[in-house]
């Protein structure tokens, strides 16, 4: 057993964790943070999209002993006190969801994106969330709705960065 | 009705109440449920396709530390999964003696932890004897096959024949007769949450939960009931969030009557979660269906007769599925074609088991007549819009009765068809064709096609006929809804509360929907089908009608005026002629629940009522000939589509694709739109991408997201999508099912698309996926004999 410090949503938490733990288990099953999922466990599907050190991965790619010393981001961080973020809403509006399940993953790799830049293209956003697979929209409201969250985002004077 | 201010009722484009939770992160599905003290279990499985077991080694397997238990269909059967000893388990869902399909589970292990269980699962040791392997269905029927199943001779699981008295006439009359062999391939629905079942016993009380992520939670607590032994009455059986389903979630699976056992037999609470490999492996497939159908037609286009004869590879399963059914029935589609024999075989072979793939049955059909029919066109040297708007039914035929006696509800195929072709600029774009084609290595295609989708099956010992849904008014003047149908992402709860806020006249804060579980929730067949609006949301109507009833009776009573002359708004029932009378809705949930002497005499107490609906267009018995209609309504929907494919390549890019899509009365235009949308992308994945593949051994090749292709956002074009509303007269909402008729088009429009683009260099595309790979080995080997097609074609523009 390895004991590692990561901090996820802003809260540091010291864990024992098995060296072979990835971190999606570590967040679901330890953490209990259960709005990451689980599609494929081989990188392909893209449902665990967290950030770490605020670039979007795929969760069951990364052990959670390479997280000891550093943050991420699930999506469970990224509503202010209650509030959703502009992302959050314009997925919600859009209608960018429909069984939920590719949701949180499309949100971070679309959070990741925003982050590095305010006013992707077209062309941006499609690469940025290339790795996520959805099932249920057929992506065209997923484009849409990041693109709405991009316009009221590069308004605003400051991105969260975390 | 009138629309109250600030209320979403039917037909409202209401924003989805589901999706909130959804993108906080806050959905809860089953692998989501942490229970106290849980255990996993992981699943050994076959990797062979057909074999005897010869052995099983769990020794190693059970010295892992953390491991609880290892369980074989022999121990199942002696009852020794526990120290209790329960009963042994009635149709063991593990492999006795036997494989027949990669994937197949032979053991389950119970462990501490979900590593442990899988590093478990993988130290288990099964020897094979292996048997011949038939993966091919043909090759299946034929003497001296390898069978499956003893019961079963030529593997032939199903078989299905119908005529009318005069085909061979019509055809040995006609002018011309078109034939065609065409072939739908084997897809996985692959919903992105694979499968998973929690389930926990309380032996104090005898009841057993499960949490399945599963379309229908009645079917799989009836199967689980039987299996254990228990009453059905005891196992209570829930659906939490489900991650889609697209059919694959359908029916029962041995993973949920297993998990359900042990956590019986161990007294432990259990969970298990698929992984995409499993489920690729294991989980229902779709589709694979082989066609040899003739057309009977006059020169001038007209068909005058049908002729099919229908293979279908069922995988390794002894129950036939309602695919072949599906098909058998509808593959006139929407054509006046009363002259029609279809031959239809089922046959087993050594590949995972066959199931519903959204558009069960339905999707082949389609595929197979919308591509014939530009292969008669062709033929016959007419435009592929002219063939059709020469055979569609005509608008004042409806209701039109079928040749096997399917009760078509209603269209307008010539204005849906004729509409998307001036979305796509169709007449310009034909001229713009052959000057496109001069480009060097690319041709451009232009594809039409129009879809049936027959909604709400319902038969004899499967059930679907009704839609129930039970309804209770708190104290308060909430309201609970508990539907007999859940929702696996469609969206349901939107709808169902938009009918119950028009209806009374509350606002949606103070609706509950309830979602599936087998405790609270009226029986009911599952999602499947498109059956939520011909049955679920009529009955939901029916329910809010029902206790708006009962709700003006007690007001009216009490106000001493006639129900007639109430009006029910703002949370109050007021009289219209003097709008001083009125009651709260907690005056008269009081009244209904706690002061029931100031009740009308004779009533019963209470605001709780449950509404149902039996949909009227369903004909259960079958005539001498066997005609009978199994479906509720008939959505359907015209697509053009335009490509350009890369004949160096073979790579095909989808230039435009235009859909106008009919489902009747849209309850929420909205949800309709986003359903349609992703339906359309799973066929496109369907038509160029997605196939699984069993080499001639029944290795599956392709069996994880490395090689199984999805689309992703890059593969998926901008989609002209436009509605016509066409009501049927069959419900009170007038919809017709949604949700499934995108899926069937792009198969057949971008079949008839590429087909169009690669004809006049000899190649007939008539094997699905059109795969880069595919198209450019028809190109190849065009390139050697010119093919009928290009002899077609050269007749036609001789």
């Amino acid at each position: 057993m390895a004991s590692i410090s990561v901090t996820v949503n802003g809260t540091t938490h010291q864990v024992e964790v098995e060296p072979r733990l990835l971190l999606v288990h570590l967040l679901r099953d330890v953490l209990g943070l259960t709005g990451t999922h689980i599609g494929c466990v081989v990188g392909r599907c893209g449902a665990c999209t967290v950030l770490w050190r605020g670039k979007p991965v795929k969760s069951c790619m990364v052990f959670a002993v390479q997280t000891d010393g550093s943050e991420v981001t699930t999506v469970e961080g990224l509503a202010r006190e209650g509030e959703l973020s502009p992302l959050q809403r314009a997925f919600w509006e859009f209608d960018a969801a429909e069984c939920g399940y590719c949701t949180p993953g499309m949100l971070m790799a679309a959070q990741g994106l925003l982050q590095r830049n305010r006013t992707p293209t077209e062309a941006e956003i499609k690469r940025a969330i290339s790795g996520n697979l959805c099932r249920c929209t057929g992506y065209l409201n997923i484009v849409r709705a990041i693109q709405a969250a991009s316009i009221e985002i590069s308004e605003e004077d400051d991105i969260r960065v975390f | 009705m009138d629309q109250p201010d600030g209320h979403e009722g039917i037909g409202a484009r209401a924003r989805r109440q589901e999706t909130e939770r959804f993108v906080k992160g806050a959905g809860r599905y089953v692998d989501d449920i942490h229970l106290p003290n849980q255990a996993f279990a992981a699943f050994v499985r076959s990797i062979a396709p057909h074999a005897v077991i010869a052995g099983i080694d769990l020794e190693a397997a059970r010295q892992l530390p953390g491991v609880i238990g290892i369980y074989t269909a022999a121990e199942l059967a002696r009852g020794s999964a526990s120290v209790l000893a329960p009963p042994g388990i009635a149709q063991c869902p593990l492999a006795a003696d036997r494989v027949r399909h990669i994937g197949e589970p032979i053991a389950v292990v119970v462990a501490e932890s979900r590593y442990v269980a899988m590093d478990a699962a993988l130290a288990v040791t099964v020897d094979y004897d292996a048997l011949p392997v038939v993966v091919d269905p043909e090759q299946a029927m034929a003497p001296g096959a390898p069978q499956l199943f003893a019961d079963r001779p030529h593997n032939i699981i199903e078989e299905l024949h119908f005529a009318t008295a005069d085909v061979d006439r019509v055809f040995a009359e006609a002018d011309h007769v078109v034939h065609a062999r065409l072939r739908s391939q084997r897809i996985s629905a692959c919903p992105m949450e694979p499968r998973a079942v929690a389930a926990a016993y309380d032996p104090g009380a005898d009841e057993l939960t499960v949490w399945v992520s599963s379309s229908g939670v009645h079917g799989v607590r009836s199967r689980i009931a039987q299996a254990l032994g228990m009453s059905e009455a005891n196992v209570r059986v829930i659906a939490p969030d489900v991650g889609g389903s697209f059919g694959a979630k359908n029916g029962v699976y041995p993973e949920e009557v297993l998990l359900a056992y042990l956590a019986r037999a161990l007294r432990r609470p259990l969970k298990w979660a698929e992984t995409r490999i499993e489920h690729l492996a294991a989980t229902k497939q779709g589709r694979d269906q082989t066609h040899e159908i003739e057309l009977a037609v006059r020169r001038d286009g007209r068909i005058l007769g049908l002729r099919d004869r229908i293979i279908a590879d069922m995988g390794a399963t002894s129950r036939p599925d309602n695919s072949l059914t599906s098909a058998f029935l509808y593959m006139s589609g929407p054509y006046d074609i009363q002259t029609y024999q279809v031959d239809a075989y089922g046959v087993a072979t050594n590949k995972a088991a066959h199931g519903s793939v959204r558009g069960i049955g339905k999707a082949d059909a389609a595929f197979v007549l919308e591509r014939t029919m530009d292969i008669a066109a062709r033929q016959l040297g007419l435009d592929p819009i002219e063939i059709r708007l020469r055979n569609f039914i005509p608008e004042d035929r409806f209701p039109y009765r079928t040749a096997t006696g399917a009760l078509l509800d209603s269209g307008r195929y010539h204005a849906c068809l004729r509409r998307a072709a001036e979305l796509a600029a169709y007449e310009q774009r034909r001229r713009e064709q052959a000057a496109l084609q001069q480009r060097p290595g690319v041709r451009r295609g232009i594809g039409v096609s129009l879809v049936i989708e027959p909604t709400g099956a319902a038969r004899r010992n499967v059930g679907g006929g009704y839609g129930a849904c039970r309804m209770r008014m708190e104290l308060s003047g909430a309201v609970s809804v508990f539907p007999n149908i859940g929702q696996q992402g469609q969206g349901h709860v939107t709808t169902i509360t938009q009918i119950v806020a028009e209806g009374l006249r509350l606002p949606k804060e103070l609706i509950h929907v309830y979602d599936s579980d087998s405790v609270f929730s009226p029986y009911g067949p599952g999602t499947g089908s498109s059956r939520s609006s011909v049955t679920l949301m009529p009955a939901v109507h029916v329910a809010t009608d029902l206790l708006r009833t009962k709700i003006l009776r007690i007001a009216a009573h009490r106000l001493g005026v006639e129900p007639g002359e109430l009006r029910l708004e703002n949370l109050a029932v007021r009289s219209a002629t003097s709008p001083d009378r009125s009651l709260s809705l907690r005056e008269i949930a009081q009244i209904a629940y706690l002061d029931i002497d100031l009740l009308p005499p004779g009533m019963e107490p209470a605001l709780e009522v449950t509404g149902y609906f039996v949909n009227p267009n369903i004909v259960y018995e079958r005539d001498e000939m066997g005609r009978r209609n199994e479906f509720m309504a008939y959505p359907y929907e015209a697509v053009v589509a335009v490509v350009d494919v890369d004949t160096t390549t073979g790579a095909v890019d989808i230039v435009k694709y235009v859909s106008v899509h009919d489902c009747g009365v849209m309850l929420n235009p909205r949800i309709v739109l986003t359903q349609h949308l992703g339906c359309i992308a799973q066929g496109i994945g369907a038509a160029l991408y997605e196939e699984l593949r069993y080499d001639e051994d029944g290795r599956l090749l392709n069996g994880t997201f490395m090689d199984y292709l999805l689309p992703t956002v890059n593969e998926i074009p901008d989609l002209v999508v436009e509605h016509m509303v066409t009501p049927t007269p069959f419900t009170p909402l007038g919809a017709k099912g949604a949700g499934e008729t995108g899926m069937l088009s792009p198969p057949a429009a971008l079949g008839n698309a590429i087909e169009d683009a690669l004809a006049p260099l000899g190649v007939e595309v008539r094997e699905l996926p059109y795969t880069p790979e595919r198209l450019r080995l028809l190109i190849k080997a065009a390139a050697g004999a010119p093919s009928r097609a290009a002899r077609d074609e050269e007749d036609r523009r001789g």
